[in-house]
């Protein structure tokens, strides 16, 4: 948390100060606007409304635009993103993916996971490797999530929708899941959100 | 526009690039320091052609267009060894997995990262003279890390293939784009990792996409346009082959062909999303104008029950004609492979002894396996395979719903590791992994370009993990020296005149040997794994031997950002 924000801030001003100088950026405008309805759930500051709703600030951008996409063509069930991302073209879907990616990803303050756990967690971690794809300190790169400090309720929620295949956008990843014992994945799920 | 607000959007747009997502990855570096030129000549096709015999350079990401990882200089030797010390230790600006292999022009080194950054610098100093850093297209699907395993240079030109699936050529001495061209869409699961090789005014390039139902490929570029030249599917249209039920050892691969033969009827030849990504280079045979490779793993890796038939020509090594792209020949190691033990580590051309006992020209490939497999160059037919150098447990048990145990596990044996050989003493040199694994299969449709494994491998936590480093006789088949190591081997490993080996661990330990017993000699610790090839190169009347110490993603060792040098006192 060092000068990070006070840039953050001055990003934002560049879209007043181009707006009030009435040299509107069509893009910058209709960006704007599509992602304000967005802030009602996932957060006005990036702290989602509740536990059950991901952290997208500071998400990698191209894992938003696989799965705004997905959500658009129902690859991704769910009732409440499908219809919101269903109206999006591409260019819509990469750039509002780049608003969000460009923001500070926010701090839940999920406590850290106790020894025994975390220990649990990077042995699984071991066997399965999900750093391979998740990268150093869960901190994805392109279409792989980032999963730190992500909301451990979403992370249980989403890890079970694989399992179950009822998030069938990844068949990967759900292989990967059956493969992890659930006590495994309690303990990576407790893990990874108090990253 | 008023020229103010054109000076405040300028300026805060600024602001806005500089506090974009660093990723976790992205260390220090100062972002002002200025570039200088990388002073070289053109590099000439005679110079690339006679790079085996180079004393100065390292030329091409195996050394040479065989690809023996033997470097002629000697002044570091058996002898001298002991009095290797750092010249200088370079920090690049990515801290992830690092898997290139240096290249040395006339004192110029060019080097990559993670994330498709290249840097020339200074060889004998360690200075940087310019970087290249990729703006990274948002999408990329990659498997098993972001890596890069490095660039070659003809002419004035770099090459360099990016993660987002690019080949780019920059200016050798500035690293300015000269042009730049899709490969493939990184949205249907293609991505690069391997550095191309450049020949004949062709730029030689394969894809990764095997975890994704891609269907791979090997192509051609032109050297001064980017203009495809020609294009091999690495999978063809009928890739049902022989219905081979054992592998090239012949031992049996459990296969239910009538099962497979019911599927085939109903759903058709599987080409089309097959997989087959070429992870390495091509070896070049100068004299009879083709290029041998092998290619990797079948789409979904453990799920055969998709893709019946052979699946050629995944798990094979391949022969073609360089000019026009046209299949040679093919030897196929694994038929309907559901482990992914597929062939990965680069082809090497050596003179090999022929069953009767002649010397011919031969091709050797370094299995997942464990074993070496020695090929008559002519027809790609095997003469023999190595003792195995892991161990081999219950194979080819085929995977189950709760897992079932094998060895080796599904990284290898030999991974994407360069091997070495040293042609006077017959020997090749390979660094192994040993990981007992657990074979799950799953099944699921093509998911659109999405992660599509059939499965999983998992390694078996609580069954200890180790590597080597061993030599075997290609003209015999027998291990004429093995290293035990602490942990899995991953990296590469590069021989020299001088009568040495070197390569390193993950660990951070990058050590010397005598090549010919395989004796510790010297060894240094970098802090950070050492899971790069080495290369070396002369300058100033100095021998240098240079590696990268990154770490590795696949495997999890601990991450660095150096490129560490070595010469005598
Ligand atoms: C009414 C509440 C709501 C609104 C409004 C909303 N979201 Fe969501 N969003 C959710 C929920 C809940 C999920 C988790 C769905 C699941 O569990 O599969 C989600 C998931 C996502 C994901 C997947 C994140 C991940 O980690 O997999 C993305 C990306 C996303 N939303 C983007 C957006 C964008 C962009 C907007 C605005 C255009 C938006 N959402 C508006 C509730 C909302
Ligand atoms: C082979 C690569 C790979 C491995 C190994 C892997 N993952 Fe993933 N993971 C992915 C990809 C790709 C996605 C994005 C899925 C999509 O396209 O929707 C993902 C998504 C996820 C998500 C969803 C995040 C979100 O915001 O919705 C979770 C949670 C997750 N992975 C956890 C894990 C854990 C825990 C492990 C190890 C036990 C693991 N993964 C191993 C590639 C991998």
């Amino acid at each position: 948390m060092g000068g990070k924000p006070v840039w953050f801030i001055a990003c934002g001003v560049v879209f007043v100060a181009l707006s009030s100088a009435n040299v509107r950026s069509a893009l910058a405008e209709t960006i704007a606007e599509k992602v304000e309805v967005c802030a009602g759930c996932h957060g006005q500051g990036g702290k989602p409304i509740d536990a059950m709703t991901p952290i997208i600030w500071g998400q990698q951008s191209g894992y938003i635009y696989i799965q705004l996409r997905d959500f658009k063509r129902g690859d991704r069930k769910s009732e409440v993103m499908q219809p919101i991302a269903s109206s999006f073209e591409k260019q819509d879907m990469l750039a509002i993916a780049e608003y969000f990616s460009s923001k500070p990803w926010p701090d839940l303050g999920q406590p850290r996971s106790a020894k025994e756990n975390a220990e649990r967690a990077l042995r699984a971690e071991h066997s399965v490797g999900c750093t391979g794809c998740h990268l150093d300190q869960f901190q994805g790169s392109g279409t792989v999530p980032r999963l730190a400090g992500q909301s451990r309720e979403y992370l249980t929620k989403t890890i079970a929708d694989f399992r179950t295949r009822t998030r069938g956008n990844n068949p990967g990843m759900s292989d990967l899941m059956l493969a992890t014992p659930p006590d495994d994945l309690a303990a990576l799920e407790d893990y990874l959100a108090g990253l | 526009m008023n020229s103010y607000s054109i000076a405040y959007a300028t300026l805060f747009g600024l602001g806005c690039v500089l506090a974009g997502p660093s990723g976790a990855q992205e260390v220090k570096q100062d972002p002002w320091s200025p570039s200088r030129e990388a002073k070289i000549a053109p590099v000439t096709q005679a110079q690339l052609d006679s790079a085996d015999k180079n004393t100065a350079n390292f030329l091409l990401t195996n050394g040479n267009y065989a690809q023996t990882r033997f470097h002629p200089a000697r002044q570091i030797n058996r002898d001298t060894v002991k009095n290797l010390h750092v010249a200088w230790i370079f920090q690049t600006d990515v801290k992830e997995s690092m898997e290139t292999s240096p290249i040395v022009v006339d004192g110029v080194m060019f080097v990559t990262t993670s994330f498709s950054h290249v840097y020339a610098l200074d060889a004998k100093t360690g200075q940087q003279l310019w970087h290249y850093n990729h703006k990274m297209a948002p999408v990329t699907t990659f498997c098993c890390g972001p890596n890069n395993r490095g660039v070659q240079v003809l002419g004035d030109l770099v090459y360099l293939a990016t993660l987002d699936s690019k080949l780019v050529a920059l200016n050798a001495k500035t690293g300015d784009v000269v042009w730049k061209t899709d490969i493939a869409d990184p949205e249907l699961g293609y991505s690069e990792t391997m550095a191309p090789t450049v020949v004949k005014d062709k730029v030689l390039i394969g894809t990764n996409g095997g975890e994704y139902g891609i269907r791979g490929f090997l192509r051609a570029y032109d050297a001064k346009t980017g203009k495809l030249v020609w294009n091999f599917d690495t999978i063809p249209e009928k890739s049902v082959g022989v219905w081979a039920t054992k592998d090239a050892t012949g031992r049996d691969m459990h296969r239910d062909i009538a099962a497979e033969k019911a599927q085939l009827a109903k759903s058709g030849d599987p080409y089309a999303k097959l997989g087959g990504g070429v992870w390495q280079n091509p070896a070049v045979d100068l004299a009879t104008n083709r290029i041998y490779f092998v290619v990797g793993n079948p789409s979904p890796d453990l799920d055969g029950a998709v893709r019946p038939g052979d699946n050629l020509y995944t798990d094979s090594l391949v022969a073609l004609d360089l000019d026009t792209g046209k299949y040679v020949c093919h030897f196929q190691y694994i038929a309907h492979d559901v482990w992914d033990l597929d062939a990965v580590s680069p082809a090497v051309l050596v003179n090999v002894r022929s069953k009767d006992g002649k010397s011919i020209p031969g091709v050797i490939h370094a299995g997942k396996t464990g074993h070496i497999y020695v090929h008559d160059r002519k027809d790609c037919s095997l003469i023999r395979f190595s003792e195995a150098m892991v161990p081999q447990e219950n194979m080819w048990v085929l995977p189950t719903k709760e897992g079932a145990r094998m060895l080796p596990g599904a990284n290898g044996g030999v991974e994407w590791s360069p091997i070495a050989t040293d042609p006077d003493q017959g020997l090749a040199y390979a660094i192994n992994l040993h990981q007992p694994m657990h074979y799950r299969v799953e099944n699921s449709a093509y998911p659109n370009g999405k992660l599509w494994l059939g499965g999983a491998f998992t390694a078996i936590a609580d069954e200890k993990q180790s590597g080597n480093i061993t030599a075997v006789n290609y003209d015999t088949g027998k291990i004429k020296w093995q290293v035990k190591t602490p942990e899995p081997m991953i990296g590469g490993i590069l021989a020299t005149a001088g009568g040495l080996v070197f390569t390193g661990e993950g660990n951070g330990k990058f050590a010397a040997y005598n090549s010919s017993t395989g004796k510790e000699l010297w060894s240094f610790h970098a802090g950070a794994g050492v899971n790069a090839p080495p290369s070396s190169y002369m300058v100033g009347g100095k021998q240098y031997i240079v590696v990268g110490a990154g770490g590795n993603t696949q495997v999890n060792f601990r991450r660095g950002n150096n490129i560490v040098a070595f010469t005598l006192d």
